[in-house]
């Protein structure tokens, strides 16, 4: 657990733009720290850790996931307080950071209030701390490094701003490199201490080159030029506010530092912009978009090579980036979901044609309640003793869940005057806190798929799979759970009870038969009682039923009443309860019944037709559906 | 009702994909543990215990609630290390290989470690409360229904998975230990997803199902029953071979330092992970370990290409899932097409 026994910096294989950001990170403290995102495996944490290695003068502070809030920010003393019976203030991690490196792995699973309350004080430099009776503030100011796997959802863009370069790790793939670097891991394992020995000398060489570096870096001067240049890249990258040039500049002068210059040249602002630019880029709005292609060539003509990569717009697959870029925005490019342009071109052979894009598909359902379950949409307090301990606070109804530590430290200073018995610490009633939990709740997705002949025709039931594919992709990494009914000829088949195996349901939706009537009614009636049940069983939850139909009911009818009639008055019954639907209209004959809009309204929900999914991002429309 | 002898690992009728996974772990506790996916009822607990009996007893410091190995300097908790550098030598003591358990309901708290509530209470100062990731150093942590975690709780088995420390910054103590295990999971796929993320942290991945051939259905019954009626008698028929096998085992912890592999078979195994397309280098790292092992439980010093297959086949599988609800099919045609240019 000693410095020589993590893997040392210098003896990791390739991975050169990360090494670089790491690098650049540490020689210029404004830049506004790292973020390395990257499929698991490629080194990202490895690298970082090894960094402590090779930086002088600094230390790397980590941040575990599960840190509480009171570690985070720091605390009152309780050791102190019973002795002294004073608040005396005792330091958290980021106190611990200021001028150091704050390392947090798996930054995109922190929780979101920690993460929030991180942020201000990153941008602040000095955190003001009013809790537990006492007021103090202090300076953080430290290099944020993150590593993250996009695979695990994503950042929220205000978050990622924050940051100020990106790389993307990735594995090698060159044989002789992969080799070297089992060959390397294995040595390491082996014997870590003649390991590092090894590596030393490559280790101090990195060392003594940042220490220069660093002393160049103040010396640089920013000529005029240089800060066009920089208002110019980041305004061709559609940047929003200023931060991408101030980041660009420092960038650059950590760039010409490292190299031994002592000034700025062009070369080091595109170097830089490769880091500082892909996650702020943003797609420019519909209007401004012919403007904007204009703007491209111009761009293209001005910096031929290396601003290709940055380009949002280019549907080429090797552009990794600027995917992530948009994605996190919310706004996935163009007709490419992020699995795909993530996955690039092995999907080509993927049975289902049209994946829609869905990206940060985040269902605005209530505000923070309490509620349970678990999954990854929404994040909620809970009030069962599961899920992840926040903070404390004081109790407004009788303590379920006692925080421990919170109530010694509210205790400890009345110690002095309290009468004690065998404890060292008296605790009274008003001493006591309940624990804050928080945990991420996913939503339960009702798919009732109409699988009529009418649908049969092909295509659309090519595109109805991408759709609700689509949907189920963004289902796994939210941790939702999912069910299936399909409709056909005299019934309604629930063809998967809700689960949390989104891979089953992708299976079902594969063999999904086609053919028959609709009897639209049946298929409602199934998925009336499948949700009733879901409601009955988990209070807290609320479902989302996603209707997939053409509404050409022709049979069923139960009492002998008309198809038609019999579907709506089964809407009306869904639309009583807690269930928010989703009707997505298949209809595509020259005369429309309209029927599917009218069954809509009777569920109180939302309503789109197909073919506007394929323009439209369903994003939106799941926003929308509050 | 527990028995106070164990079952016997070679009793167990066969399943030898999972042995042989289980045993190569014990051999070589870095490579990452074994998930094991099938069906409830197929002695997969009872293997994970029954090996962890076979094995001969490790030393450890005395009293030391992380367990330390006295002979590794690098891995000594805080405690171990202060003792070692005021002079005080570590008393040895020797300690069975524990299974140690994650219930699917275990709260972060017990997982990871807390406050010592009554200490604080008693004395009024902090400490802390080692949880299950402390008992699991050096122990095998055995998860059942690893798919049906809480997310939070799979991130912090992530991290320690994968840097063997436990690192804790909660309620109000902030403490650093050793947690290096041998990671055991167990799941029925049909009842839900595991992160991608945690099924990379594993080395090793099986397949268990109920046996089908009606003699060996019958075989399985009958050694159940002859253990319930009597265990001491029912191990004493299998204690030479158990004894064999620990032998075995022991031997092999020793030679694997000194197994060797060619040039080749490693170009051969970056190829295979190339073709296969599979992320970062974790397969590849743990497709080697594997043949490694595998070279020193046969008793060889030298990897054959033999033993590379036998590794792809444990390691790769889980790995080869690219999007989260693709089924995971490694392309076993690819692999050999590769071994064929051999």
């Amino acid at each position: 657990m000693t410095a020589k026994t993590v893997f040392p910096f210098a003896a990791v294989v390739g991975q050169d733009q990360i090494k670089k950001a790491l690098l650049i990170a540490v020689v210029n403290p404004k830049v506004g720290g790292v973020l390395i995102a990257g499929e698991k495996g490629a080194a990202k944490s490895t690298l970082v850790r090894g960094l402590s290695q090779v930086i002088p003068n600094r230390k790397l502070i980590e941040l575990p996931l599960n840190a509480t809030e009171d570690m985070v920010f720091g605390s009152m003393d309780m050791e102190q307080a019973v002795i002294t019976g004073k608040r005396q203030f005792s330091h958290g991690i980021l106190a611990k950071a200021h001028n150091h490196i704050l390392y947090i792995d798996e930054v995109n699973l922190l929780q979101r209030e920690l993460s929030n309350a991180i942020l201000d004080v990153a941008a602040s430099g000095i955190h003001v701390v009013e809790r537990e009776g006492a007021s103090n503030s202090y300076e953080a100011q430290f290099t944020m490094i993150g590593t993250m796997n996009p695979e695990e959802g994503d950042l929220p863009p205000q978050f990622l701003d924050r940051f100020g370069l990106y790389v993307t790790a990735a594995g090698e793939k060159n044989i002789k490199d992969r080799v070297e670097i089992v060959r390397r891991i294995l040595a390491y394992e082996q014997n870590p201490i003649a390991f590092y020995q090894k590596y030393k000398r490559a280790g101090e060489d990195i060392c003594q080159q940042i220490a220069a570096a660093r002393k160049k870096a103040k010396e640089i001067l920013i000529s005029d030029a240089m800060v066009q240049l920089a208002a110019q890249i980041s305004s061709q990258g559609n940047c929003a506010g200023h931060r991408a040039e101030l980041f660009l500049l420092e960038t650059a002068k950590a760039i010409a530092a490292l190299a031994g210059r002592d000034e700025l040249l062009p070369m080091d602002m595109q170097e830089a912009a490769a880091f500082v630019l892909p996650h702020r880029m943003r797609r420019p709005s519909e209007e401004s978009k012919e403007q904007h292609s204009q703007k491209k060539q111009q761009h293209d003509q001005l910096e031929q090579d290396s601003f290709n990569e940055e380009q949002p717009q280019l549907p080429d697959e090797e552009q990794p980036n600027a995917n992530e870029s948009s994605q996190d925005r919310g706004e996935a490019p163009e007709g490419k979901s992020e699995g795909e342009l993530e996955k690039g071109k092995r999907q080509e052979d993927t049975t289902i044609a049209d994946l829609l894009p869905v990206g940060n598909m985040a269902l605005n359902l209530q505000k923070r309640q309490v509620r349970q379950g678990s999954g990854k949409r929404t994040l909620a307090k809970t009030n069962t003793r599961q899920g992840r301990y926040v903070r404390s606070c004081i109790p407004t109804r009788p303590v379920t869940d006692l925080a421990f530590d919170a109530t010694l430290r509210a205790a400890a200073p009345y110690q002095l005057t309290r009468a004690k018995s065998m404890c060292c610490i008296n605790i009274c009633r008003e001493d006591l806190r309940q624990k804050v939990r928080e945990k991420r709740i996913g939503t339960t997705f009702l798919f009732v798929v109409d699988a009529s002949g009418s649908m049969g025709a092909r295509q659309r039931m090519k595109a109805v799979k991408g759709a609700i594919l689509s949907m189920l992709q963004d289902a796994y990494q939210k941790r939702d759970k999912v069910g299936m009914i399909a409709f056909r000829r005299q019934t309604a088949e629930i063809l998967l009870p809700v689960t949390r195996s989104v891979e089953l349901a992708e299976k079902s939706l594969q063999h999904l038969p086609t053919g028959g009537k609709t009897p639209l009614a049946e298929g409602l009636y199934t998925a009336l009682g499948v949700l009733r049940t879901m409601c009955r069983l988990e209070k807290d939850i609320e479902p989302v039923m996603v209707l997939v139909t053409d509404g050409c009911a022709n049979t069923g009818g139960r009492a002998g009443q008309d198809a038609v009639s019999e579907a709506l008055q089964t809407a009306l019954l869904i639309g009583e309860t807690r269930v928010n639907s989703l009707v997505i209209d298949t209809e595509q004959d020259f005369i429309k019944l309209g029927i599917a809009v009218t069954i809509s309204r009777a569920l109180g929900g939302s309503y789109y037709k197909l073919d506007d999914l394929s323009a439209e991002n369903i994003i939106h429309i799941v926003n929308g559906m509050k | 009702m527990r028995h106070s002898v164990i079952y016997p690992f070679t009793a167990i009728v066969g399943q030898e994909d999972m042995k042989l996974a289980l045993i190569l772990n014990v051999i070589n506790p870095s490579l990452g543990g074994v998930l094991i996916k099938g069906e409830k009822g197929t002695a997969k607990s009872t293997a994970v215990r029954a090996l962890a009996d076979l094995l001969p007893a490790m030393e450890t410091v005395k009293d030391c609630k992380f367990h330390c190995d006295p002979q590794d300097n690098n891995q000594l908790c805080g405690i171990c290390q202060e003792s070692l550098a005021s002079h005080n030598p570590l008393v040895v003591q020797t300690a069975k290989m524990r299974v140690v358990e994650l219930p699917v309901n275990a709260t972060e708290d017990r997982v990871v470690g807390t406050l010592d509530i009554e200490y604080a209470i008693k004395h009024g100062e902090k400490k802390f409360e080692p949880g299950i990731l402390a008992q699991a150093n050096r122990n095998i942590l055995y998860v059942d229904e690893i798919n049906l975690l809480d997310d939070h709780v799979v991130d912090v088995l992530l991290d320690a998975a994968a840097m063997g420390v436990n690192r804790v910054e909660r309620e109000g103590v902030s403490y650093v230990h050793p947690a290096r295990f041998v990671l055991v999971g167990t799941m029925n796929p049909e009842e839900g997803d595991i992160r991608p993320q945690l099924l990379d942290r594993f080395g090793l991945s099986v397949i268990v199902s109920g046996e089908h051939e009606p003699d060996k259905r019958v075989e399985v019954i009958k050694r159940r029953l002859a253990y319930e009626a009597n265990p001491e008698k029912f191990l004493q028929l299998h204690q030479e071979e158990q004894e064999r096998l620990a032998q075995q085992i022991i031997q092999a912890r020793q030679r694997l330092s000194n197994v060797s592999i060619e040039d080749e078979l490693l170009t051969l195994v970056a190829k295979i992970a190339i073709s296969l397309e599979v992320d970062g280098h974790r397969a590849d790292i743990a497709v080697i370990k594997t043949a490694l092992t595998l070279a020193a439980f046969a008793g060889r010093i030298t990897v054959t290409s033999n033993d590379i297959q036998e590794a792809a086949r444990l390691a790769l599988p889980h790995r080869m899932r690219r999007r989260p609800f693709e089924e995971g099919i490694l392309d076993w045609k690819k692999v050999e097409a590769l071994f064929g240019d051999q």
